[in-house]
């Protein structure tokens, strides 16, 4: 029986499906559904295998693009108006400090979401191709990195933007870091900043960075990596399951999704794809997935507000090139760059050998390399894809831990422990005071 | 509860809470600190001048805007009273400004934080005095300063900021306790050993923009109670050796009021960008030479004045009354008493009598002589002839 709609539900979607049918059809018709698949396995909404880090990462890119365009309209990126603008803003604009302190929490919280989502996947050997064929899951693991190093970025060119002491000093810390790369070093924090110090080149290149390059490419980045996602055949959960079921001498589930279209790898006509039996361990995803993403969108939106409301965005003094502030830091994620840079520094005498190079160019470098080719070594069977610390996997995952917590314990003691001259100092201790004029 | 509740449980609690954030966020832009301050002034207004004048308090952000300071001071939207007459003895932040000072300072010129410091674009009372905040540099320099620094008239702070315009004055009205430290910097002989104001001696540091160094540029180490920059300028000017443990700096006996004056001079002393007219004193223009004075006090007060009084001298040149026109448009008058009988055949006294052509238009619409002025230019203009001919007749000879 047919049943009339009004315009509503042609624009909208029911939350309360009568059939399966029904359920389907609002993933096929709807725009904002239709990159979901019809049916959606358990195991890839639970909370425990992806903690939903990923679309918590989309999301407050949202916010930020949301916020940012608000921002966009009242921020004027000139050496002489910044600051003054982002004073406005905080005293003046209707709701302006709270809508740019959404957009600063939003902007940590993603940095740090974004490397979750990336220690999870590797924890659960999500970057390993399954069983079904037109997987290239290492691909989009590395599409993830690349999201990450632009996430940091878009973060870092943000940062500079009020143009106070906090930004003007952070940006020259990272840029000088970047300058001690061999050969290319000085050119490369040339072409940052536009001249060979901080001043309105590099702030004219940093917005534009922010507000239109960067994002963009997330935006093209972010589609890529969900197109595949999907062509991988979801999350890489649903490929355990489906390697169960076949140890249970489950008939494999055949599907001629792709193969009409000639664009698999697959030789056969029939492909054999991760697909797994559907009563038993799916759901529709309209209204499953869909309740269960308004429920994420609403705690993160909730924590974002809260955190806006309770911490703030900082704003320390216009930015001054004659007054380094002690200690000078890099934002946060940087920070265990710049411990690392400190405890590579090695004083003989009166010799200095810098530690830049290592700490700031070698490591960093050499973790991105090692990290992009991991997938390609990373020999573990197929019983190890999508298993949270799985036994084969046990060494390598081992050794993530300790490259992670080593990371963690340097950016903790990078913020929290270091103070003037960076100096080591302990929670308990306070740093010096810092002197005021009157 | 099955994962389905579970889902709409946390949609719900946070929806909740979302809906709480929100309203907490409106309630603090709907509630400002000022408006309190604004709605208490309507009602001073209101029981001192009546219903009316309390209708014309305006309401919202004030804001006074220098363009050429680039400064935005909002402290108007709380220190409402400052351009009403009659609140002169009413509490803060409600009392009229002093007259004097604004007649001189006129608010729209000079805003508010360029004499009192402060953060003007601030709109919460915290951190638009920002003696408390960190990340703001010039806290107001009102009574809260003062009281922190004991110095006894708890206005005198400001005239550091007096003193960024006034710089180059030897005594500025008002500035009583930078008037003293001036005076001071002459007595003691600052400039044997520093050089002020771009001149004097290379012992000790150079002070002509001591006031720009950073708080976290002086050392500290020898230091008791507050780290401030003022603190320690009265600290070393008390005592030298106690802050610098090397410096040659005699110690001048100098009691609290002179350490406080002179803290106030040294921090006073940046660099400005200013606009020029506001500095008393700077002239930038057309600044005439010696010579050029020397002889226009000449043409004004020489024998030829008549001829400058009367602007004759715009067109003519008087030349042996020392008159020398600008632009030469007319004859050379010295000449007038035989050139008139030449050129119209009729007298001097005949033709201003009842003159033709473009003397005509002159003397009947730009300058008027009244009998006596004619009477005047003509001895003048027969005697400056008998000057020439006579100076004719010494040259001659000598051909």
């Amino acid at each position: 029986m047919e049943v009339k709609k009004s315009k509503w539900d042609r624009l909208f979607w029911t939350w309360k499906p009568a059939s399966e049918r029904e359920a389907g059809d609002s993933v096929v018709r709807n725009l904002l559904l239709h990159w979901f698949p019809a049916k959606v396995t358990k195991e890839s909404l639970s909370f425990r295998y992806s903690f939903w880090l990923g679309t918590v990462s989309a999301l407050l890119f949202g916010i930020l693009a949301v916020t940012g365009v608000v921002l966009m309209f009242l921020y004027v990126p000139s050496v002489e108006r910044a600051y003054p603008s982002v004073k406005d803003l905080e005293f003046t604009v209707s709701f302006g400090g709270f809508i740019r302190a959404v957009h600063r929490i939003s902007a940590h919280l993603m940095v740090a979401v974004v490397f979750l989502h990336l220690v999870r996947v590797f924890w659960t050997g999500a970057y390993k191709n399954g069983t079904a064929t037109s997987q290239n899951r290492p691909f989009n693991w590395i599409l993830g990195l690349a999201l990450l190093l632009i996430t940091f970025l878009l973060s870092f060119t943000g940062y500079l933007l009020p143009w106070d002491q906090l930004a003007y000093w952070a940006i020259t810390v990272g840029t000088n870091i970047a300058s001690a790369a061999p050969l290319v070093g000085d050119k490369i924090r040339f072409l940052f900043l536009g001249g060979n110090e901080i001043g309105q080149n590099t702030l004219l290149r940093f917005y534009v960075l922010h507000c239109f390059f960067l994002p963009t490419m997330v935006l093209f980045l972010f589609y890529w990596h969900m197109w595949r996602v999907r062509k991988d055949g979801g999350l890489a959960c649903v490929d355990k399951l489906a390697l169960k079921q076949k140890s249970e001498n489950t008939a494999p589930v055949k599907s001629k999704t792709y193969s009409l279209l000639g664009i698999t790898r697959g030789s056969t006509v029939h492909v054999e794809t991760a697909l797994v039996a559907q009563d038993e361990h799916t759901v529709p995803s309209s209204p499953n997935l869909t309740r269960r993403l308004l429920a994420v969108m609403l705690i993160t939106l909730t924590v974002v507000a809260l955190l806006a409301v309770f911490v703030g965005a900082p704003l320390e003094e216009a930015a001054n090139p004659l007054v380094t502030p002690n200690p000078a830091k890099a934002p946060w994620y940087f920070l265990w760059l710049q411990e690392l840079v400190t405890d590579t520094t090695i004083h003989i005498g009166g010799l200095t050998i810098n530690g830049a190079l290592l700490g700031g160019m070698l490591v960093p470098g050499l973790l991105v390399l090692l990290l992009g080719a991991w997938p390609y070594l990373d020999k573990s069977s197929v019983n190890s894809v999508g298993v949270w610390f799985a036994k084969e996997r046990r060494r390598q995952n081992l050794i993530f831990l300790a490259v992670v917590i080593f990371i963690l314990i340097l950016t903790i003691i990078g913020t929290f422990l270091r103070g003037p001259y960076w100096k080591f100092y302990w929670p308990w201790q306070g740093w010096p005071e810092v002197p005021r004029r009157f | 509860m099955n994962w389905k509740n579970r889902d709409w449980a946390w949609i719900y609690w946070s929806a909740v809470v979302l809906l709480l954030v929100t309203g907490y966020i409106f309630w603090d832009q709907m509630v400002p600190e000022w408006g309190d301050y604004q709605a208490d002034f309507k009602e001073l207004v209101a029981s001192r001048l009546g219903q009316a004048r309390a209708k014309q308090v305006p309401t919202g952000i004030q804001q006074v805007w220098v363009p050429q300071l680039g400064r935005a001071d909002r402290c108007t939207t709380c220190h409402m009273g400052v351009s009403w007459k009659g609140f002169e003895s009413a509490p803060e932040p409600f009392r009229t400004h002093s007259k004097e000072i604004l007649d001189k300072h006129p608010i729209a010129q000079y805003g508010c934080t360029v004499c009192h410091s402060g953060q003007g674009q601030a709109t919460d009372e915290r951190s638009a005095h920002a003696t408390m905040v960190d990340h703001w540099e010039d806290p107001v320099l009102g009574a809260d300063l003062a009281k922190t620094y004991l110095v006894k008239n708890r206005e005198a702070l400001l005239q550091i900021n007096c003193n960024q315009c006034h710089r180059y004055d030897r005594e500025t009205k008002g500035a009583d306790y930078i008037n003293y430290a001036k005076q001071l910097v002459q007595q003691k002989g600052c400039r044997a050993c520093h050089t002020i104001n771009g001149r004097g001696g290379m012992v000790g540091p150079n002070l002509t923009y001591i006031g720009d160094q950073s708080p976290e540029q002086y050392d500290y180490s020898r230091m008791n109670g507050v780290k401030t920059a003022f603190a320690w300028h009265l600290a070393h000017f008390k005592e030298p050796k106690a802050m610098v443990s090397t410096t040659v700096m005699p110690n001048f006996g100098f009691g609290s009021k002179e350490a406080q004056s002179l803290a106030m001079l040294v921090l006073s002393w940046k660099k400005t960008n200013f606009p020029v007219e506001y500095i008393p004193g700077a002239k930038v223009g057309d600044v005439p030479t010696p010579e050029e004075l020397a002889k226009e006090k000449q043409m004004e007060t020489g024998e030829g004045a008549f001829f400058v009084k009367k602007t004759c001298f715009i067109c003519h040149s008087v030349s042996t009354l020392g008159i020398e026109s600008a632009t030469n448009i007319g004859p050379d008058l010295a000449n007038a008493a035989a050139d008139v009988q030449a050129r119209f055949g009729r007298t001097l006294e005949d033709f201003l009598a009842a003159p033709t052509g473009t003397m005509a238009v002159v003397l009947s619409t730009q300058i008027h002589l009244t009998p006596e002025e004619r009477a005047e230019a003509i001895s003048k203009l027969k005697a400056a002839y008998q000057l020439k001919l006579e100076q004719e007749k010494t040259a001659r000879p000598k051909k």
